[in-house]
């Protein structure tokens, strides 16, 4: 029984860190119509940047959060100047074509690069924190700090969308983009700033990552792959329930992690996947 | 003049093992696995409008297929046969789930199939040997390798040119222009996408057993690697996505590069290859082909 809370402890958190990379790439779905297939290195690139800044100048990850962040925002603008708006002209099936080849030409790019500039490609942080016991569970200090900002981001995110006119006017693109433009919503700014923020997002959880689990550079595709099953799972553009399908990948990694071996986890989200997509197509929510 | 210039390198492939050395050979045997790959991606992808990242899954089940049953001393018609039936098999069980899915969601989903039979190839290694790679009996190969090989391409590039000018060939691009059009003129569209699929995951099989036939020696991480999933989307795109002899083009530019680079340099070739889809997606996203009918219609 307390391995199984345990477990579901650590799955939460895993699912709490996919959720905040889960919500980038849903936003920038939603706005640009763009499958980053770059995402999950963008959520390396912000790890190595953390494990840099700590091994450099001996800043804690939490610290490290505070310049990562603006940094990836501006990042992710730079890549939708130079790589995103000059092809949005093409006609939708070019458009998606083009975009994934971009994305997937700088995720190899990026993966590659990384793992020649590291002597060692695995990274981890040995940053720790006492822990604290509740019973008979032992809890870490370090994950349930981590959980505690990944709600609060969560939680920053929700009522920026809900509340600002920036937030609404991504919730205005996402659901119909003319309609926002004749309401003279400045689409290409909004889609400038999503895929801001979007990175930033996946690089924050980046941060969390690597203060729990040494990161290499190969990790990013699969990575990608797994935000797809939870968007899929919880719908484009829909916070709580990709949030929801986030915790249940997390805890169902956890579950089949521990019982049959770490190296099926991919597995598991690739059969919640098809499964969802049998019973369910437009994901839990839809 | 067209068909003379066609009927003229297929003969001087043809003639080419007496005249060239090994090294052309085991080279232009490579020109060919990657264009094949290509050009019957291209039905799924160019054509039919899905892209299809999910060719290599069919390739690596053929070439897995054909390996454990050859290895396993099954006799040569069972082992061919199995590689061209099982990516078959696959492809229409993955139809109904995976083509619920549109655009991207497709792309991605199709490109966890490379993953998860990555992982499994791995994992199952009572059958596949896992990350220890599955050998089988070695013999002199190359020569027949490659007219096999060659055969194939002449043939797929005539089906193709076959589809382009075919009815079946306009149901395709009107369900890639317009998949809900065509629903609404009557015709249904899962048929065909079922249909394209099936026939190009046997090919992509057919291609998987020569592949293993010829190399003997085959790992999870070469055959479901991310080089051979992109491979034929890639090559396909450069050469022309939809066109005739695009991934033919796109096969030749991509093969010529890849070893002047492998002659060049150990390191880095991923992130040329990374730069270089970029610069594709950015500039010539019709794919070459497409590139010299522009300046054709430009000049008009």
């Amino acid at each position: 029984m307390e391995v199984l809370l345990q477990l579901l402890i650590g799955g939460i958190l895993q699912g709490g860190i996919y959720a905040l990379g889960a919500f980038g790439l849903s936003l920038i779905f939603g706005v640009l119509r763009v499958l980053n297939v770059a995402h999950g290195d963008f959520l390396i690139l912000g790890a190595y940047a953390t494990f840099v800044l700590y091994s450099t100048l001996g800043l804690s990850p939490f610290v490290g959060l505070v310049l990562v962040f603006p940094a990836f925002v501006l990042i992710g603008i730079l890549v939708e100047r130079t790589m995103i708006r000059p092809i949005r002209a093409q006609t939708a099936h070019e458009f998606l074509v083009a975009s994934i080849l971009i994305t997937l030409g700088i995720s190899l790019a990026v993966e590659d690069l990384l793992a020649f500039s590291m002597v060692q490609p695995v990274k981890g942080i040995d940053y720790s924190l006492a822990p604290f016991r509740l019973g008979g569970l032992v809890i870490s200090t370090l994950r349930l700090l981590s959980l505690g900002l990944i709600v609060l981001l969560s939680l920053g995110l929700h009522v920026f969308l809900q509340a600002t006119l920036q937030g609404k006017a991504i919730r205005a693109v996402i659901e119909d983009r003319e309609g926002a433009m004749l309401a003279g919503i400045n689409v290409l700014a909004v889609s400038r700033n999503t895929f801001g923020l979007g990175v930033a997002l996946t690089s924050a959880a980046g941060v969390f990552f690597i203060s729990i689990i040494p990161v290499e550079p190969h990790m990013g595709l699969p990575l990608t792959l797994k935000y797809l099953s939870i968007i899929v799972l919880g719908g484009i553009g829909n916070l709580p329930g990709t949030l929801l399908g986030a915790v249940i990948l997390g805890c169902s990694e956890s579950l089949v992690g521990f019982w049959w071996g770490a190296e099926w986890s991919l597995t598991v989200a690739f059969v919640i996947l098809i499964a969802i997509l049998l019973l369910k197509p437009r994901g839990l929510f839809g | 003049m067209k068909p003379a210039v066609a009927a003229a390198s297929l003969l001087a492939f043809a003639l080419l093992p007496w005249i060239a050395s090994t090294y052309v050979i085991s080279l232009a045997f490579a020109l060919f696995l990657t264009a094949a790959l290509a050009q019957s991606y291209d039905w799924v992808g160019g054509h039919l409008g899905y892209m299809n990242l999910g060719h290599a899954a069919f390739f690596g089940i053929g070439a897995y297929a054909f390996g454990i049953i050859f290895a396993r001393g099954g006799g040569l018609p069972l082992a061919w046969g199995a590689a061209v039936l099982l990516p078959v098999v696959a492809a229409l069980l993955m139809s109904y789930p995976f083509f619920r899915l549109r655009g991207a969601y497709f792309a991605l989903a199709t490109f966890g199939l490379v993953a998860l039979l990555e992982r499994l190839a791995s994992n199952l290694a009572g059958l596949t040997r896992g990350s220890e790679g599955l050998t089988i009996p070695t013999g002199y190969r190359l020569y027949p390798a490659y007219y096999i090989l060659l055969i194939l391409c002449a043939a797929l590039t005539l089906a193709t040119w076959r589809l382009s000018r075919s009815r079946l060939g306009l149901a395709l691009v009107a369900i890639r222009e317009d998949e809900d059009a065509v629903g609404a003129y009557g015709v249904a569209p899962f048929r065909f996408k079922c249909g394209t699929l099936t026939v190009s995951a046997a090919v992509a099989g057919l291609v998987g057993a020569v592949y293993t036939w010829q190399i003997t020696y085959i790992t999870p991480g070469d055959i479901f690697s991310l080089e051979k999933a992109v491979g034929p989307v890639v090559i396909a795109m450069i050469g022309g996505s939809g066109t005739v002899l695009g991934p033919l083009v796109g096969a030749l530019l991509i093969e010529t590069i890849r070893e002047m680079l492998r002659l060049k340099t150990q390191y880095l070739a991923l992130t040329v290859y990374g730069v270089m889809l970029i610069l594709v997606g950015l500039f010539i996203p019709g794919g070459l082909m497409r590139l010299r009918r522009r300046a054709a219609h430009g000049q008009s």
